[in-house]
């Protein structure tokens, strides 16, 4: 039995989250700007419509925003990523076998599942996410990643798949493929697809139909397996594990009992700026960051109280100063003040080497000027080793300072009793 | 991209299980008391109140045009969006572009929006007004 494979992805995710409670600005034109309100990550179609391109620099548009009265938003991460682990959750219904790809797409494994017939059982899908959540999504289909990659963005760009397109029938496969371009094949990037067209591959199918030594022996064994993927034929596997259980840890009991937040927040940061140092030694990046204290258990005299707390950050990261906010934010949800704590500490989970191939470009843009961020942790790196632990990163006190410039952020609706939706009796 | 976070009034998926993800067992020195075969669960609130934390969501209401429903102003709703919106149910619903609170009621074939106080007018639905259901209301959470 061949496989089937589904891709959904969420449209305009972010600004579908914004709307969600914003109503009013169903058939708006709305953008969501980057960490520090300077780019522009997340676009409505509307604002598709007017030309403005995926990580254009807001004074660059400026004239247009003020012209179409288009709605800015910060980018609210903590509201995205609740609603990308709803998604998640809905999805997980519908298959034994999902990979989540990135905050706003997963992979299905539909094999089996719905073999008579995957466009009904695709449209039950984006339904049901719809309905749940309120994310509209579209839905991919075919026998292998690349196909269903394939099949999301042709759902995506004409209107009259309604959304869910199935790539599984090799002749509708063809007709497809002669008249999208191969810049759209997953994992072909702009160099590669300008080298492929000097060879004459121009659409999809132009490629599709490359002999795979061929391809092989002028690019590399990872295009020639987009190659054979698109010839139908599966060489990607679903990750449904998470591939890296590694960890690193970095925690110590003190030599004497903490009470105040400010005194525990000084040593986590503490913990942090050496955790991420070794993640920054290994050349990985960490994607889960998780924090735990506690008193001493072994003195019952005392009143005990411990606590853990982690959270899946919406990109990895090796950032001194991203671990040390979140970490601090872990801490600020648990401590609770009356308690002598002998002990805290960070772990770092989701390890992954620094640079993953094919890791979506909205990252980047997401995580702000990565570049620079390298390049001022390297030298927090060297000054470190030259002088130990004499550069730190400030903790408690400076907290106003690490939160990046925000100015125009939704409430956290879906995850603090402060800032639910109102809504009108 | 799933948020742990120890929040225990949250709908987490897995509601109670989240709650303390390390050091949940017992100190490893002393005695286990002798309680412990009887202790069976804690009482949730997510498991009486959130049938799908995936599609629950929290809001709160401003205004008293839903008090005969026992909704007052500040009270928070638990409002689920995977219901089917039936004539009947108190649902959350997009009205030009605003959420509101009402009673959808089917009358004699009309659709209405209705109020539960009788100073505030019912809504009947017609082809120029823009109206989305958002979600259902299943409880009120309120203060006394």
């Amino acid at each position: 039995m061949p496989q089937c494979i589904a891709l959904v992805d969420a449209n305009n995710f972010y600004v579908s989250c914004e709307r969600i409670f914003r109503p009013d600005l169903i058939g708006k034109p709305v953008v969501v700007l980057s960490n520090n309100d300077g780019i522009i990550v997340a676009r409505s179609q509307e604002v598709k419509d007017l030309g403005i391109k995926m990580g254009a620099p807001v004074f660059q548009v400026q004239g247009l925003i003020n012209r179409h009265k288009i709605q800015l938003f910060s980018s609210n991460y903590t509201l995205y990523a609740d609603m990308s682990s709803r998604v998640m959750s809905v999805l997980e219904e519908f298959t034994p076998c999902l990979e989540v790809y990135s905050i706003d797409e997963a992979f299905l494994d539909l094999t089996g599942v719905c073999s008579d017939d995957p466009i009904a059982y695709g449209q039950q899908i984006k339904k049901t996410v719809f309905r749940s959540t309120g994310i509209p999504v579209c839905v991919g289909m075919g026998p292998t990643k690349t196909l269903a990659k394939l099949a999301n963005f042709a759902a995506k760009r004409w209107k009259q798949t309604g959304g869910v397109l199935d790539l599984s029938d090799p002749a509708r496969r063809e007709k497809l493929m002669r008249i999208v371009s191969v810049k759209e094949v997953w994992g072909i990037g702009s160099r590669i697809a300008a080298r492929l067209n000097q060879l004459g591959i121009r659409t999809v199918w132009d490629l599709a139909d490359q002999p795979v030594d061929r391809i092989q022996d002028q690019f590399n064994i990872t295009i020639a397996r987009t190659v054979m993927e698109l010839k139908g034929i599966a060489c990607l596997e679903l990750d449904a594990v998470a591939p890296d259980k590694q960890q690193i840890v970095s925690s110590r009991s003190f030599s004497h009992r903490l009470t105040e937040c400010r005194e525990l927040s000084e040593a986590l940061s503490e913990f942090c700026s050496r955790a991420a140092e070794k993640l920054r030694h290994q050349n990985s990046v960490a994607g889960y960051i998780s924090v735990f204290l506690r008193t001493n258990p072994f003195n019952l005299d005392e009143p005990q109280y411990q606590r853990a707390a982690g959270l899946t950050l919406p990109f990895a990261t090796q950032d001194t100063r991203v671990i040390v906010a979140t970490a601090n934010r872990l801490l600020k949800s648990m401590f609770k003040p009356g308690y002598r704590y002998q002990k805290c500490g960070v772990q770092l989970g989701k390890i992954a080497p620094a640079t993953v191939p094919g890791q979506a470009d909205l990252f980047e843009f997401a995580a702000g000027d990565a570049g620079h961020r390298a390049q001022l942790m390297q030298a927090l790196d060297q000054v470190n080793r030259r002088f130990p632990h004499s550069t730190r990163i400030a903790a408690a006190g400076f907290d106003q300072s690490w939160k990046p410039k925000a100015e125009r952020i939704s409430k956290r609706y879906t995850t603090d009793w402060e800032e639910l939706v109102i809504v009108k009796c | 991209m799933h948020i742990h976070l120890v929040q225990l009034l949250s709908p987490s998926k897995t509601p109670t299980a989240l709650a303390l993800p390390l050091f949940t067992g017992k100190v490893a020195a002393g005695f286990p008391s002798p309680a412990d075969d009887y202790i069976e669960k804690t009482l949730d609130l997510n498991e009486l109140l959130v049938q799908k934390p995936s599609a629950t969501f929290f809001a709160r209401a401003q205004g008293e045009s839903m008090l005969g429903a026992g909704i007052h102003p500040d009270d928070i709703l638990i409002v689920d969006r995977s219901l089917e919106p039936v004539s009947g149910r108190i649902v959350i619903c997009a009205l030009n572009g605003e959420l509101v609170v009402k009673r959808l009621k089917n009358q004699a074939g009309q659709w209405l929006l209705a109020s539960e106080n009788p100073y505030y007018p019912d809504i009947p639905l017609h082809e120029e007004l823009e109206m989305v259901v958002w979600g259902v209301v299943t409880n009120v959470i309120h203060p006394l």
